[in-house]
């Protein structure tokens, strides 16, 4: 919303201010004192400037809707990107993983993002991978346990496996905190980890990877998982478990050893036009990606070439 | 508001009505001071002094209500307390049960003595005093409950827990006030039901139950049908008896139909309630001493 | 004809007007139903009231172990809050020197407009920490979320019961009094009584207040689709079923989601006729 907000402000408001402010001039030029006429003028401008605004969006504006945990990235390249194009506007929403490709499908967004593979019946749609991001499994830094293997993980998930004990650790009650039905991060958990097990309904539900991050690093006996990103900005908070003996990072991700990461998918209807296009392909340039890695993600300028 | 003054002294129990005729008394003359006698042939001023107030002065913040009132109220007998709106008379009224207390910025100056003890002052234990001062309002306030409840709620509160005595006391409070025959029955139902003459009578009843030496009215049957007002002043007759009655009232037949003793107040040149006459009420009402007395008992007040 | 027309125009426009809000209600309800009855036709009303399971993703639509949630979570709130509320009412008419209540009632009308997910924040900082420490379990349960559901009712229970002691006739306090009762017996034996149908108002408010809150909660229950075994274990209530599922949903659990707010508009319905009917019941007696 914010850059929405900024987006239409600049490019609406600023050449209609202009306008505005001669039109309000030559209003207040008979006004006797300098006082009276700067106030008029402005209250005139600001008037007409502001219903301006609210009355028209350029056409220089795309929407890029869908998955939350894509969002957040989506907004830093946004930003980024007006700052080079300071004319065209990027309007970043949330709403999920297939809200956002329904958003594309029924013309609601020019770019929908999703943080798991089409299925089936969307594969209709043009989509293109612009990074990957890790899952990490995370418990409290004080924890003393770091490596689980994947048959743990999906026993602390599935609710068998329910004391830490039971895996080398204290005694203690395992707090489970999985993020709620519908999550493109929990879809990917089930995906990779569950396979056709399902989480214990007994698990703390958050609706957020910070949310959960924020609970685990508060709670000695908690278990949660997040995007590998987030893990690795605030390395302090959380620990991230080995998997099976291989160390959760990015590294590991693009080598293929660590094997929970989903794609973040760009969706568009058909090949991408027009500013879209050019959003894309700023994504997918070398400074988009780098500012992906920045952020914490897995870039994948190797295969772009393949893909575009 | 009672114009047929004949009736109304005659509505009450036989032997207990106060004669309005001047009585061939031992001590006739008016003036002498102890001419009149009770009902019963008996000087009210011959009665042991129940309650004394002496130079009595009371303030509210810096509103002085009362200035110097001294009178002997009189154990068994029937005090009214007259004169016009805003002259102290109810300030006065609760002064005897420390009702004022609850104004803030109140404040008492002289003595009042309830049984030679004094009842101001901070040591008084203000919830005994009322116990034994009880206290019949201008409305009839009936608590939301039963009228069972209604009754016995003051003993309750005061320590009686038996099932079986409250019922006796219960049965006892409104036997005299009459109400037992009526309510006998109906003593689970909610006593906002009753008439206002019957609730007022449940009030009276409500505060006997307590077993009360002294007992304040402060209009009492102002908001009653003439109806209701003659069983209440035959019930005050007939609790002389045992009690002492103070009563409050604007309607001067009634002060001259019940009362033994009458005191008029009204407002001095500094709109302050003073005391101007207090005698017998045949003496008072057949030759006031005072012309302000007579004026406001002949109607010419105001 | 014009003067009959003008006198009653004013009642026209408000007839109006009461109906447009009127209108509203019947608009959202009807909207909610027909969002939602069909799910709960394919699914059976036993089922999806009496499921115990919920898993969208499997086509598994059971909400009972929410109404619980809800169900424990307001009970929790009320045995909390209604106490220390009506204590605090009665502090306020009866026993408050002037200066302190002019700076009681202003801070607790401040309570009633902190919004709600600074509630849950505090909660999140506080309640839940000290929980975890202190008593056991992950501190996200049915615990935290009563205490700050119970802070949340408080100016609710607080004012209206205020009011209503305060609307009393004088004449009940000073009967009291004149009886010998002491302050607290006529307040107890008299005032509170008399008082009793203004009170179970502000409760059903309370009540109303805390079935209906779902940011603060979101935050502090944890939000597990199980039934509780103890206080100290997480829970969802209808309303953070919805309120943290509605952002990705999509088709029947959408449809599932607007079921639930059919579900939890029948529980509100029926707390608040019980409470009606109690309410009644002690009058006609």
């Amino acid at each position: 919303m914010r850059v929405a907000m900024r987006a239409t402000m600049r490019v609406a408001a600023r050449a209609v201010m202009r306008a505005a402010a001669r039109v309000a001039a030559r209003v207040a030029g008979s006004c006797p004192t300098v006082c009276v006429r700067m106030a008029l003028v402005l209250t005139i401008a600001l008037c007409l400037g502001t219903l301006a605004a609210c009355g028209s969006m350029p056409d220089s504006v795309i929407v890029v809707a869908g998955s939350t945990s894509v969002q957040p990235y989506a907004e830093v390249l946004a930003e980024e990107f007006e700052h080079q194009h300071s004319e065209n506007g990027i309007d970043v929403q949330g709403g999920g993983s297939t809200a956002g490709v329904t958003a594309v499908e029924s013309g609601i967004a020019d770019i929908g993002m999703s943080s798991r593979s089409l299925k089936e019946a969307e594969q209709a749609l043009w989509s293109i991978e612009i990074a990957k991001d890790g899952l990490a499994v995370i418990v409290h830094p004080q924890n003393p346990i770091a490596d689980l293997s994947l048959t743990q993980v999906r026993g602390i998930y599935s609710g068998e496996i329910s004391r830490w004990s039971e895996l080398g650790g204290v005694g203690t009650q395992i707090h489970v905190i999985a993020r709620e039905e519908g999550s493109g991060t929990r879809s990917a958990f089930e995906e990779l980890v569950m396979g056709n097990h399902r989480i214990t309904p007994r698990a703390i539900i958050q609706d957020s990877n910070g949310a959960v991050m924020q609970l685990v690093a508060d709670d000695r006996n908690a278990v949660g998982f997040v995007s590998l990103g987030l893990v690795e900005l605030h390395p302090d908070a959380v620990k991230a478990l080995r998997l099976d003996g291989v160390e959760a990072s990015g590294r590991n991700v693009v080598s293929g050893t660590y094997g929970l990461y989903r794609p973040f998918l760009f969706v568009t209807d058909g090949e991408p036009k027009g500013l879209t296009k050019q959003f894309v392909d700023f994504v997918l340039s070398a400074p988009g990606q780098q500012i992906l890695e920045r952020e914490g993600l897995v870039p994948v300028t190797a295969d772009r070439e393949d893909e575009g | 508001m009672f114009e047929k003054g004949e009736e109304g002294r005659l509505a009450p129990g036989p032997a207990l009505g106060p004669e309005p005729e001047p009585e061939p008394g031992p001590e006739p003359g008016p003036s002498s001071g102890s001419g009149s006698v009770l009902g019963n042939g008996i000087n009210p001023r011959t009665r042991a002094v129940k309650l004394r107030t002496r130079a009595v002065n009371l303030y509210y913040g810096d509103y002085h209500a009362l200035r110097d009132i001294t009178m002997d109220i009189h154990g068994c007998t029937i005090t009214a307390i007259i004169g016009p709106s805003g002259c102290g008379k109810s300030s006065l009224l609760r002064l005897f049960n420390r009702m004022n207390d609850l104004i803030p910025g109140v404040r008492v100056e002289g003595q009042i003595l309830l049984d030679d003890q004094p009842i101001t002052g901070k040591p008084t234990d203000v919830t005994m005093l009322r116990r034994r001062v009880g206290m019949v309002f201008q409305r009839p306030n009936v608590f939301p409950m039963s009228i069972y409840d209604n009754v016995v709620i003051g003993p309750r509160r005061h320590g009686v827990k038996q099932r079986l005595a409250l019922d006796a006391i219960a049965e006892r409070s409104l036997r005299q006030v009459a109400l037992w025959e009526e309510l006998k029955d109906s003593l689970k139902k909610q006593a906002m039901g009753l008439s206002p003459g019957q609730q007022q009578r449940l009030c009276i009843a409500r505060a006997l139950a307590v077993k009360p030496e002294i007992i304040l009215m402060d209009e009492s049957c102002s908001a009653l049908d003439p109806e209701s007002t003659m069983k209440i002043e035959g019930l005050m007759l007939e609790l002389t008896k045992e009690y002492t009655i103070i009563i409050v009232t604007h309607n001067m037949e009634q002060a001259r139909r019940v009362s033994d003793m009458s005191a008029f107040m009204m407002i001095d040149e500094d709109k302050v309630g003073t005391l101007v006459e207090y005698a017998p009420t045949l003496e008072l009402f057949a030759n006031p001493r005072h012309q302000q007395t007579e004026d406001y008992i002949t109607g010419r007040y105001g | 004809m014009m003067r009959k027309f003008r006198e009653k125009l004013p009642g026209r426009i408000f007839f109006l007007l009461a109906l447009s809000s009127i209108s509203v209600l019947a608009l959202i309800t009807v909207f909610i139903v027909v969002q939602g009855a069909p799910i709960i036709a394919r699914v059976g009303v036993i089922d999806f009231v009496f499921g115990m399971s919920w898993a969208p993703s499997q086509g598994e639509y059971g909400i009972f172990p929410m109404i619980v949630g809800s169900l424990s979570v307001t009970l929790g709130a009320v045995v909390l809050g209604v106490p220390i509320g009506i204590c605090c009412s009665i502090f306020l008419a009866e026993f408050a020197p002037v200066r302190l209540r002019n700076l009681f009632r202003p801070a607790i009308q401040l309570l009633a407009g902190i919004p709600s997910v600074v509630y849950g924040l505090w909660g999140l900082i506080f309640i839940v920490p000290f929980i975890r420490n202190y008593m056991g379990g992950p501190g996200l349960s049915i615990l935290a979320g009563s205490v700050v559901l119970a802070i949340m009712i408080l100016p609710t229970v607080i004012s209206i019961s205020e009011v209503s002691i305060l609307a009393l006739p004088p004449a009940y306090k000073e009967g009291a009094l004149a009886l010998g009762m002491t302050h607290w017996q006529a307040i107890r034996s008299v005032q509170l009584p008399a008082a009793k149908s203004g009170i179970v108002a502000a409760v059903i408010l309370g009540i109303g207040r805390a079935i209906g809150e779902t940011m603060a909660v979101i935050m502090l229950l944890g939000n597990a689709v199980a039934l509780p075994s103890s206080i100290l274990d997480p829970i969802r209530t209808l309303t953070t079923n919805i309120g943290i599922e509605m952002g990705y949903a999509t088709g029947e659990h959408r449809e599932a989601l607007f079921a639930t707010g059919i579900v939890l508009f029948v529980v509100i319905m029926i707390l608040n006729s019980t409470a009606q009917t109690i309410v009644k019941r002690k009058k006609d007696q």
